[in-house]
């Protein structure tokens, strides 16, 4: 047998097996709906995961793409497909709308990569589905502190809510009444509207004959800032608790500070509401990067790709293993602490924000930690 | 009660207003070549966007709400968007003229989706709010208090809907539009420019959305994802009261708005819904011409 010098060996194994000399690129696809009526929390999604990879790559190499999962299910189908045709995703930044999220659950479960998500449909997390993480804390917890904040702060006896007919309005709807129930308040009032419907005054007379005492928003950003005006304008001028599309800095834009008195809504969180120089850098750096303000689920979705990336840097090298160390480790994120509940639920705390009619910042005014109960 | 009532009422008429101009659009390109433009809600939204722009700009030095009112961007909007409707017929329209009207109406869609998905890159998703008309504010009468901002709505519209009928009727070019769309092929035999007469259609048709934008755009905000909504009320509108007639289709447009909200407050807002599509099948399967028949030709 011919003996190469050492040199040789090293340079015929390099020349032979060049992938085992360079570091392997790990690939985590954005599917995310850019256009359609939910493009404005689609975008958020898609730059807080930007911003989280693009602050790993300097220590890992991770190739992203994204793409457009508009409004119908069967475009989020045909892109989380199309990613898994182009190659080996250890993890999927997946859509908020919570109807494609069903359709593409049993084909991430099928392929074994985990859906990384800020979607807030409640079904999603109760379908046993072991690859979906949901970084946004789904209606059990928002709608809880939704529900708490009335009944315990506000003191409300007769509450009145107008919500969406969409799979989060369904799904706020249950989850809000209940509770509500829960606390001895029923509504007194309950209207669903399609996201088209432009004009509230109908529903705003019916609300009004009904005698509340607080107005329960459940809707996405423009209804809502829809609703609001129509209200005030219409001389209503009782507290309104809105969903969390009312905390987003694009809906506030929307209305006339004095408009905003009164008004307060539930979240995971407000980072431009925060004051932790964390919160405060994160906030700088994406604005800077993407000329607009971040949201919540900007930040949830950001803390969601920084727990996968923790889980790449901790030696998770699959999809599974990636699924592994979420479905069972703690991450401490700028918005809050994370840890699945068994089903995929990793956020666990509320916010309360609300507006005092003289600037469209709003204030946290109330904090919601562990409201279901996962780390006790 | 009654304050309440008429309040409603104005909302349905206002709406009804927007929607109108939307559908005498449509119905004018229908007239012109015989096929649907369904990019004409997005050119709704464009109008929107295209305010809000306008209205940035104007205020962007000095702030003066005077210069920036959209009664000042009224003429600017109209001018500009019939320039793009212009254009929209050269790319759209003209080179597919003598293909089947099914060719026509897929190339509007696609255009359609151009429109939104460029506003929606320059733009980003966030909505808009264009500037009221005159004044956002509110007049009280009594107990009644009503939206200046509808008013002026359903004021402008009316005029615009008033022009385009006496241009229509009334004047020489309003006779060569009608003309070539009855008849194209006579209409040019007697030295009408029949191609011409469609690209002013078209930037009219247009021209008018746009200006539905405007008015839309203050008191119902703008964004990308708007244009199928519009385009669905004009469909509606236009098979209620006839295709090809302009006046059915004002008048439809209106009944459409004040159906929906005064089904909305009796009942709901999906009760409103289904109840119009109930009738729109009922118009479909009773009397497809329309609740005002076409008296020329039917359409395709």
């Amino acid at each position: 047998m011919i003996k190469l010098p050492k040199f040789l060996t090293i340079f015929a194994m390099i020349v032979l097996f060049p992938i085992s000399a360079e570091t392997k690129e790990t690939y985590i696809p954005i599917l995310v709906p850019i256009t359609g009526f939910l493009s404005l929390e689609g975008t958020a999604q898609r730059n807080g995961a930007i911003q989280a990879l693009d602050e790993a790559s300097s220590s890992l190499k991770i190739k992203y793409e994204v793409s457009d999962t508009s409004t119908s299910p069967e475009i989020a189908v045909t892109a989380l497909q199309r990613a898994l045709s182009r190659g080996k995703p250890v993890a999927i930044a997946a859509p908020i709308f919570g109807t494609q999220m069903l359709a593409m659950l049993p084909i991430a479960k099928r392929a074994g990569v985990p859906l990384i998500t800020v979607s807030g449909t409640a079904k999603l997390t109760e379908l046993d589905n072991p690859f979906i993480f949901r970084f946004f804390p789904g209606d059990a917890v928002v709608k809880v502190a939704h529900a708490r904040y009335v009944t315990e702060v506000l003191r409300a006896k007769r509450p009145a809510l107008l919500y969406q007919t969409t799979a989060y309005g369904q799904s706020g709807y249950s989850h809000l009444s209940k509770a509500l129930r829960k606390a001895g308040v029923p509504l007194v009032f309950e209207e669903a509207l399609a996201p088209s419907v432009k004009d509230m005054l109908p529903a705003l007379t019916k609300l009004r004959a009904s005698k509340p005492d607080v107005i329960l928003l459940h809707l996405h950003s423009t209804p809502t800032a829809l609703a609001i005006r129509q209200a005030r304008n219409s001389g209503i001028e009782l507290p309104i608790v809105a969903g969390s599309a009312m905390h987003q800095p694009s809906t506030a834009k929307l209305l006339k500070d004095h408009q905003l008195r009164g008004v307060c809504a539930e979240t995971a969180a407000s980072p431009i509401s925060e004051t932790h120089p964390k919160l405060i850098q994160f906030t700088t750096e994406y604005k800077k990067r993407f000329q607009t303000l971040p949201d919540a689920f900007a930040l949830a979705q950001y803390d969601g790709m920084n727990m996968v990336i923790t889980a790449l840097r901790s030696g998770a090298k699959t999809a599974m293993d990636i699924r592994n160390w979420l479905a069972t480790n703690t991450f401490n994120g700028l918005a809050m602490k994370y840890k699945s509940d068994g089903k995929g639920n990793m956020g666990h705390d509320a916010t309360i924000v609300c507006y005092d009619g003289t600037t469209k910042t709003p204030k946290i005014t109330k904090k919601y930690l562990n409201v279901d109960g996962t780390f006790n | 009660m009654l304050d309440i009532s008429l309040q409603i009422i104005l909302n349905g008429i206002s709406l009804g207003c927007a929607y109108a101009l939307i559908t005498l659009g449509f119905v004018l390109v229908i007239n012109a070549i015989g096929a649907v433009n369904f990019a004409q809600g997005d050119f709704v939204m464009a109008g929107g966007f295209l305010t809000v722009v306008l209205a940035e700009f104007m205020v962007a030095d000095n702030f003066n709400p005077i210069r920036a009112s959209g009664v000042i961007i009224l003429p600017l909007v109209l001018i500009s968007m019939a320039c793009f409707g212009f254009l929209f017929s050269m790319i759209a329209y003209k080179p597919l003229k003598n293909r089947p009207p099914v060719t026509v109406f897929i190339s509007t869609i696609a255009m359609g989706l151009i429109i939104q998905h460029s506003i929606n890159a320059g733009f980003g998703p966030e909505p808009q709010i264009g500037p009221a008309l005159i004044s956002s504010g509110t007049i009280t009468i009594g107990t009644l208090t009503i939206s200046k901002q509808q008013i002026s709505i359903i004021l402008s519209a009316s005029f615009l809907i008033l022009c385009v009928g006496f241009l229509m009727n009334k004047t020489q070019l309003g006779r060569k539009l009608r003309a070539a769309s009855q008849d194209s092929e006579m209409a040019e035999s007697i030295g009408i420019n029949g191609p011409q007469c469609i690209s002013i259609t078209f930037s009219l048709a247009i021209a008018l959305a746009g200006a539905a934008g405007l008015l839309l755009s203050n008191q119902f905000f703008v964004t990308t994802s708007d244009g199928g909504l519009y385009m669905l009320k004009a469909y509606i509108a236009v098979t209620l009261g006839g295709w090809g007639r302009l006046d059915g289709a004002v008048i439809a447009a209106l009944a459409v708005g004040l159906f929906e909200v005064i089904m909305a407050t009796l009942v709901s807002y999906v009760v409103a819904e289904a109840l119009l599509f109930a009738a729109l099948l009922l118009v479909l399967l009773f009397r497809p011409s329309g609740l005002f028949a076409e008296a020329i030709q039917r359409r395709t």
